[in-house]
């Protein structure tokens, strides 16, 4: 794709003693997209991400940045930054205190720190002790940590926890544009509403291994709209004519279902026949719903629960 | 390296940790050297029948300043050990191991590097440490009209030996800090072992036979030894201001004492090594 790093991951497992917490996971990240890295709670998200990051010894398999396992990177701030927990701070250190002591292992200056907690947005709090900052400040403060050197990967774990909706929108655009500016960002999250709007590819995994991969566009499928009408059977027929698909919406109003994104055309076809339209709209797909029919197939049902979870029981 | 080193040292000073423990080593040298040294210049030895005789009579003045100025190494070698259990302890109780590893994903470097910071931590709060002891325990000297500094190259050798124990301790508490990562567990393991368990075993050995020749290895009676204090004083004083039958050579404890200090560092590096990091 373009010059930027990829990370590969390659039949990445991990057991430990009977749990089988990563089972030889394969995929890819492109540079200049932001990938979400979903699956629910107890997936093996975080396991993941630490093996990748060289924290967490794998089984089997590898995970590389750029060609290479993260071990092998002689500076690696400068290549990859890891927002991993929120929560990873020294109480009694200043979060300024914290950037500088990751900073000074790469000769980075304080001005880039001080530069840093001035885009994040935490200035006036740098000088006070972690301890008391609140969740959404340490989602912050590890954000700014993971971008000291100024990284072509990003990889970050659950970065929206703890954030007011300010906050995500703000995280949404700034790592849309770095994703613009080519840099290559894996975002973690066990929900997949949370991220929608914001990632370009998606990964899911349930019990450690992969259930889907692909584009958001893949995720959605096919476009699909819906017109309503008192005479469905004719317009049915022209659509069909006109070599759309169509198919009868379930409740049975006149409603049905054209496997097309183009609304003025339906519209114009209806026009043409002489049909009323008293509908018609944009069918989203239901990707929570989806998400759920893939995390929680009965052979994907969290192994660390005891009761199998299913949406309703959820609510 | 340097620039871990250095991160490391940012890390020690960026604390209030940092603070209290400089003060703590200050605070502990002076008022272990005034209370010890106003035992030894105020008491005295019985010599039966209610006769006494002044330690500062029979004690030369040299052998006088170096146990009033040290008395307190017990305790700034413990506070040094908790120094290098925590050094450690906090990366895995705070969390923090993971962003250090980060930076630098080779493990051994990162040990090294504490091992590096961690000499210079417990100079410095050695140093401190010896001010304390010279200025509690000086200030008694000159009430007595004792010299506060006799023979400046001898005395400033002890000083030097006390500091050399105290950052040898300090990478000792490196290795606990790594064997157990529950920082409040390898806090009170690291201080019974060295306050109760290893001075009971020295003891208890001495009713062996050769036993006694064990125990001069044990980090504590090595320390003492390394300290060398009694110097030059005659053996049967030495033996009733409270020095042990055969000690080791200072250098050969002093040997010794570095020897742990190796293998407490080569333990956390090789743990450190395979370890996951949650």
């Amino acid at each position: 794709m373009t010059d930027g790093t990829d990370i590969r991951i390659r039949g990445l497992t991990k057991r430990y003693g009977d749990l089988l917490a990563v089972d030889s996971l394969s995929f890819d990240v492109h540079p200049g997209r932001i990938t979400g890295f979903l699956g629910p709670n107890g997936a093996g998200k975080t396991t993941t991400l630490r093996m990748l990051l060289g924290l967490v010894r794998p089984t089997a398999g590898e995970g590389l940045i750029g060609g290479v396992r993260y071990e092998q990177l002689r500076e690696p701030l400068r290549v990859v930054g890891a927002a991993l927990e929120a929560t990873s701070f020294h109480p009694g250190r200043s979060g300024r205190n914290h950037l500088r002591v990751l900073a000074a292992t790469h000769g980075i200056p304080d001005s880039r720190v001080d530069e840093l907690l001035h885009l994040v947005g935490i200035p006036a709090a740098a000088d006070q002790r972690a301890g008391g900052y609140s969740m959404g400040m340490r989602q912050r403060l590890g954000l700014a940590a993971a971008l000291l050197g100024d990284p072509d990967v990003l990889v970050l774990d659950e970065p929206s926890n703890g954030l007011d909706p300010e906050g995500i929108r703000w995280l949404r655009r700034f790592l849309r544009h770095l994703a613009d500016r080519g840099k290559t960002i894996l975002v973690s999250s066990h929900l997949l509403s949370e991220v929608e709007q914001t990632v370009d590819d998606v990964v899911i995994i349930a019990n450690g291994h992969l259930v889907r991969q692909g584009t958001m566009d893949e995720l959605h499928g096919e476009p699909w709209a819906l017109v309503r009408t008192s005479e469905a059977a004719r317009l049915a027929e022209t659509l069909s004519g006109a070599g759309l698909r169509v198919e009868r919406d379930g409740d049975g109003d006149g409603g049905l279902r054209v496997q097309t994104s183009d609304l003025v055309r339906v519209g114009d076809l209806a026009l043409g026949a002489g049909v009323p339209v008293h509908e018609l709209r944009y069918l989203r797909t239901d990707l929570e719903r989806l998400y759920f029919q893939l995390t929680e197939a009965p052979e994907n049902v969290n192994r660390n629960l005891d009761v199998p979870t299913t949406p309703e029981a959820a609510r | 390296m340097t620039r871990l080193i250095r991160s490391e040292l940012l890390k020690y000073r960026s604390t209030r940790m940092s603070w209290g423990m400089a003060l703590a080593m200050f605070l502990t040298g002076a008022a272990f050297a005034g209370l010890i040294g106003a035992l030894m210049l105020y008491g005295g030895f019985n010599i039966g029948e209610g006769a006494q005789i002044d330690v500062k009579d029979v004690v030369p003045e040299l052998t006088l300043a170096r146990l009033i100025y040290t008395a307190g190494i017990q305790m700034g070698y413990l506070l040094s050990l908790v120094i290098g259990v925590l050094c450690i302890g906090q990366e895995f109780r705070h969390k923090t191991a993971a962003a250090t590893f980060l930076a630098e994903p080779r493990r051994p470097r990162v040990v090294l590097a504490k091992v590096a910071a961690l000499v210079v931590i417990a100079v410095v709060n050695g140093v401190l440490h010896l001010l304390g002891g010279v200025l509690g325990g000086g200030i008694l000297l000159a009430l007595n009209d004792l010299p506060v500094f006799p023979d400046p190259p001898q005395l400033l050798r002890t000083l030097a030996l006390a500091l050399l124990v105290l950052a040898v301790w300090s990478l000792i508490g490196i290795g606990f800090g790594v064997l157990i990562p529950n920082q409040i567990a390898a806090l009170f393991i690291a201080v019974a072992v060295v306050w109760i368990v290893e001075p009971l075993l020295g003891f208890g050995l001495t009713f062996l036979d050769g036993g006694d020749a064990f125990a001069r290895f044990f980090p504590s009676q090595a320390t003492t030894a390394t300290l060398d204090v009694f110097t030059g004083l005659d053996g049967e004083l030495a033996q009733a201001m409270g020095a042990t039958g055969d000690q080791l050579v200072w250098w050969a404890a002093a040997l010794v004492l570095l020897a742990y200090a190796a293998v407490m560092t080569a333990v956390g590096v090789l743990l450190t090594r395979r370890r996951d990091i949650a």
